[in-house]
């Protein structure tokens, strides 16, 4: 790659997949016919494929490649069975490497992880004991697409396993041989989960047991998953590192020697082990890193710095996900949408130079007039036709009622198809079109076009499924398969004579966005708004920018927060597009999506915001404790109050003899039942500091668990070897303290040592729980729903973590669940980028499959309202229908729960209407 | 009971089990051919008054799953 940001020129080698994607309707013959078979690497090699393969059904594109490395042809130059049974000729064998020459504004690297292989490793006889899997593999046993269709078996005898173990941090938190010393993030949380599946699935006789070092659930709701499994599901959880694994016999099964709490030797034996294994960066990858020169860390993830999170060392490089440092989904994809965010910046003056127009057709009036519905029936070369009749079943469809034309076509799906059947559309005047082929998922967007470019409105559209449900699934019932087509096609037919052309509903986008909270969050967003040209209000009900993380002193990687933040405010202030409003607060908010109508109150003066979205950033507080003696005795402190001191160059601590940490004060407690994620780390990195200043101190870190996840296990590890002692206690024993005399005394039993250890303290910092605001105003105000710890809840816990089901309002920071200030400041761009997809535009054109209102049945009782989770049901203010229900189209997002749970009868769902669904139950 | 051939009305979800069912016919898994799918935009849109009415229409079960 060569050139500058906003100007590269990156070369790109595309190799060939002898398939052309343009022709492949994935419908599997070539795979069928394929005499070759492949270990199956998706599956974990436990079973086999063809060597033309998809990787795995969910596959985007569905689209069919040939491995090259294990094709006949290729090795041996004859076979080409796949060329021969391919339907729409799409094999190539002469496809050829491709070199790219690509002109990129930006580049954001997504590159991955790989698992880490144990096979290298003497201790868990990977490879040579056979009920010895990893984790990877245990997946696929349990996946309903995976070789037992989810019926959990061990391999050795295809057996259900009784009892299976899961050792934890194989490959990470080891620092021998080609393991990784730091922690992989997710492995906890995947065995925790992999046990509770397999005991779902296994019903009540199976025992599983985790053998780990520490449980790291420090996600949002983990704890309470981890909870749950101890306590529902009946999981163990034993705090051991397994040393060996001994085969009993030829009997498959396995024995587990382990060191218990107490210190005592024991052995268990069990049918299989799984071994949670780490992530690891691949050698290629890090290959490219070094073509690309950019920089890595020690563990080989790409280096980035708290303030810039997704930045790379090479300016206009940007990274996100596992390469970045390990991590689990939720904070990849708040990752991609902050890298995506850094890119526009970089982009923005670019933005619609290149896009192109789609011609308008204008659509003919002919929706409401007597149904005369055309009928398409696909033979999908003979993925269909092989099984069904499909002739028949075009001739069944003549027969139906308001059925003016029928006709089968070898592929509906092709250009040539689109052509005629909107040529067929024009010519029979039809106003109703059903095409019964494979499935609406991927097609009847294709099939919509073809009616808009023929003059129709796209609702006026019904697509059945012959294929996926039908011709693939009932192979040796030909007879059947058939009936159950004329069926569908019945019932689709039923269902069209009662459609009507519907609307999509548009709406005028403001291009202004109101940022709540000026914490590094906030001014994230805000500065991701203002780069790509957006206008920005950020209200911020304190007297200065900067939110909590005026309070911290340093990064677990060493930065000065201070300085950094103070160049961060600074950016914000000085940024014509960024409208700071301090010492303000939300006094009323009107509208929704692309309109909201926001009063900021400031001082008792009051003025308005007109925006088009809306981002919360309103972060959370310190938990203050009651116990500990905090408050009651000066040397108690919080961490954000010894950062303080820090800060401040405080004397007091060089003549500190012995100081302790106490962790999870307020967090992982039944009242406060989640792990507050940033405290472990935030310990040690001051219990290391203190060290620096005053190495003759002793220090004690009292905790349940260390949780200093990725390479923040690093720190954990400087800290053991410069003599910071780490004691464990736990919910039933923990530390006392009290004053004796003038001491302030720790007191604290250490199961390892049998007995309590006393330690006159001259300083307690207590790593106090991070708590929510639990602004039930500002939830009220965009329609947005807390969970019962007060957090804000997300669309989607893993895929839609930045943004809220309501459509125009976002989400970022502590606000969303306690985080580090750079998983915060990623999130702030990533809300940012996801609001962009809303202010890019100057209209939002809203689907025409919406609910609606017939006011004279409405009965004003209001269950619409409450039911909703989009907030798209209202009672209507003014006019003479005042206090009945009406539906923002805008808002719905088509779901029908108003509609069933109407019981006046008043709601109605758009496309899906009662009498449709009526006529389709009919023609059963 | 082993030669009857019931007749099942099912109501698939959009995003979920109408998706399982395309991948059931992608994995080729084979399932007796007696229900028939009437496709829902969410399990939500579900009225009680279509289970009923599939039933008066002589279903002989009916399949709800989102």
């Amino acid at each position: 790659m060569s050139g500058k940001p906003g100007n590269f020129s990156a070369e790109i080698l595309k190799r060939p997949r002898f398939v052309d994607v343009e022709k492949c309707i994935a419908c599997g013959a070539c795979a069928e016919k394929c005499p070759k078979k492949v270990d199956d690497a998706y599956n974990q090699n436990l079973i086999k494929r063809k060597a033309i393969y998809v990787e795995y059904p969910q596959a985007v594109p569905l689209k069919y490649a040939i491995d090259k490395d294990h094709c006949i042809f290729f090795e041996k130059g004859k076979c080409r069975a796949c060329e021969k049974f391919c339907p729409s000729k799409a094999i190539n064998f002469d496809d050829k490497e491709e070199h790219l020459n690509l002109k990129v504004g930006a580049v954001i690297l997504a590159p991955g992880f790989r698992a880490y292989n144990p096979a290298g490793d003497d201790t868990f006889k990977y490879g040579r004991l056979p009920n010895v899997v990893t984790s990877m593999e245990f997946e696929r046993i349990l996946s309903a697409t995976g070789p037992s269709q989810g019926h959990i078996r061990r391999p050795s005898d295809q057996k259900s396993p009784k009892k299976i173990a899961w050792l934890q941090c194989v490959g990470s938190r080891d620092v021998h041989r080609a393991a990784h010393g730091y922690c992989s993030s997710v492995c906890c949380m995947y065995a925790v989960k992999e046990a509770v599946i397999a005991k779902e699935h296994a019903g009540g006789d199976l025992d599983c047991a985790i053998f780990y070092m520490d449980m790291r659930s420090h996600g949002k709701d983990f704890e309470r998953y981890y909870n749950d499994a101890k306590e529902k599901h009946g999981i163990r959880f034993i705090r051991s590192r397994v040393p060996t694994i001994e085969p009993v016999d030829d009997t498959g099964d396995l024995i587990l020697p382990h060191v218990n709490e107490a210190g005592e030797v024991e052995e268990e034996r069990f049918d299989m082990v799984v071994l949670s294994v780490g992530m690891e960066t691949t050698p290629e990858v890090a290959r490219l890193a070094r073509n690309l020169d950019i920089d890595l860390t020690e563990g080989r993830f790409c280096r980035t710095d708290t303030f810039h999170p997704v930045r790379s060392s090479r300016p206009g490089v940007f990274v996100c996900g596992a390469f970045q440092g390990t991590k689990d989904i939720p904070q990849s994809v708040i990752e991609a949408s902050s890298a995506a965010a850094e890119a526009e910046v970089l982009l923005s003056a670019a933005r619609n130079t290149e896009t192109r127009r789609k011609k308008e057709i204008l659509e003919r009036r002919e929706g409401n007039k007597t149904p005369r519905i055309g009928v398409f029936v696909c033979h999908c070369g003979i993925n269909i036709g092989g099984v069904v009749d499909v002739p028949a079943v075009r001739d069944y469809a003549a027969t139906l009622p308001f059925v003016e034309f029928v006709t089968d076509n070898l592929f509906t799906c092709s250009t040539d198809t689109q052509d005629t059947i909107s040529r067929v559309i024009r010519e029979k005047a039809l106003n109703r079109i059903v095409v019964a082929a494979c499935t609406p998922k991927t097609h009847e967007p294709l099939f919509q076009e073809t009616l808009v470019s023929a003059g129709l409105n796209r609702y006026v559209f019904e697509m059945t499924n012959i294929r996926n449900q039908d011709s693939w699934v009932h192979k040796d019932a030909p007879d059947k398969a058939t009936e159950k087509a004329k069926d569908l096609v019945r019932m689709a037919v039923a269902k069209a004579a009662l459609m009507s052309p519907l609307e999509e509903a548009e709406v005028d986008v403001n291009r202004r966005a109101v940022v709540v909270g000026g914490g590094v969050s906030g001014m994230a967003a805000s500065k991701a708004l203002s780069g790509q040209g957006y206008q920005v209000t950020l209200v911020e009900r304190e007297a200065t920018l900067g939110g909590q993380a005026l309070n911290l002193f340093r990064t677990w990687r060493g930065e000065d927060i201070q300085e950094n933040l103070a160049a961060m405010v600074k950016s914000v202030e000085s940024d014509p597009l960024i409208d700071v409003c301090l010492n303000t607060e939300l006094g009323q908010v009107e509208g929704f999506v692309g309109n909201f109508k926001t009063t900021l109150t400031c001082k008792g003066q009051e003025h308005v915001v007109d925006h088009g979205v809306t981002i919360l950033a309103t972060g959370a507080k310190e938990f203050k404790p009651e116990e500990y003696l905090y408050g009651k005795d000066p040397r108690v402190v919080t961490h954000l109050e010894l950062d303080r001191k820090f800060m401040n160059h405080d004397q007091g601590l060089k003549s500190v003899k012995a100081a302790v940490f106490i962790q999870c004060v307020g967090s992982r407690e039944p009242q406060r039942p989640y792990c507050s994620r940033v405290c472990c780390t935030h310990a040690i990195e001051s219990a290391l500091y203190l060290k620096k200043i005053n190495p003759d101190a002793e220090i004690f870190v009292l905790n349940r668990e260390i949780r200093t996840y990725g390479e923040r296990e690093y720190l954990y590890r400087e800290a053991r070897l410069a003599g910071i002692v780490f004691i464990r206690f736990s919910l039933e024993t923990k530390p006392k303290v009290f004053v004796d005399g003038a001491d302030l005394k720790v007191e604290v039993p250490d199961a390892a040592l049998g007995h309590s250890v006393g330690i006159k303290a001259d300083l307690l910092a207590l790593a106090t729980a991070i708590v929510p605001y639990k602004d039930e105003k500002l939830a009220r105000f965009f329609k947005v729903p807390m969970n019962e710890d007060g957090f804000f809840v997300e669309a989607h816990a893993k895929l839609g973590p930045s943004e809220f089901a309501s459509d125009g309002v976002f989400l970022c920071g502590m606000a969303h669940y306690p985080k580090p200030i750079d998983e915060a400041l990623a999130q702030g761009q990533a809300a940012a980028s996801r609001a962009v997809t809303l202010l890019s535009r100057e209209k939002i054109r809203v689907s025409g499959t919406v609910a609606y209102v017939n006011p004279a049945v409405c009965s004003s009782c209001g269950v619409c309202v409450e039911v909703c989770p989009y907030s798209a049901p209202s009672f209507i203010e003014k006019g003479p229908f005042s206090g009945k229900a009406e539906i923002n189209p805008v808002l719905c997002k088509g779901c029908g729960l108003c509609v069933s749970s109407c019981r006046s009868g008043a709601l109605n769902l758009k496309g899906f209407e009662e009498g449709q669904i009526m006529a389709m139950i009919n023609e059963v | 009971m082993s030669d009857w051939e019931p007749k099942i009305t099912a109501f698939l979800c959009n995003w979920c089990s109408y998706g399982a069912a395309d991948l059931a016919g992608v994995s080729r898994l084979q399932y007796p051919p007696y229900f028939r799918v009437i496709r829902v935009p969410c399990s939500a849109r579900i009225s009680p008054k279509f289970i009923l009415s599939a039933f008066r229409h002589g279903a002989d079960g009916v399949w709800v799953s989102g």
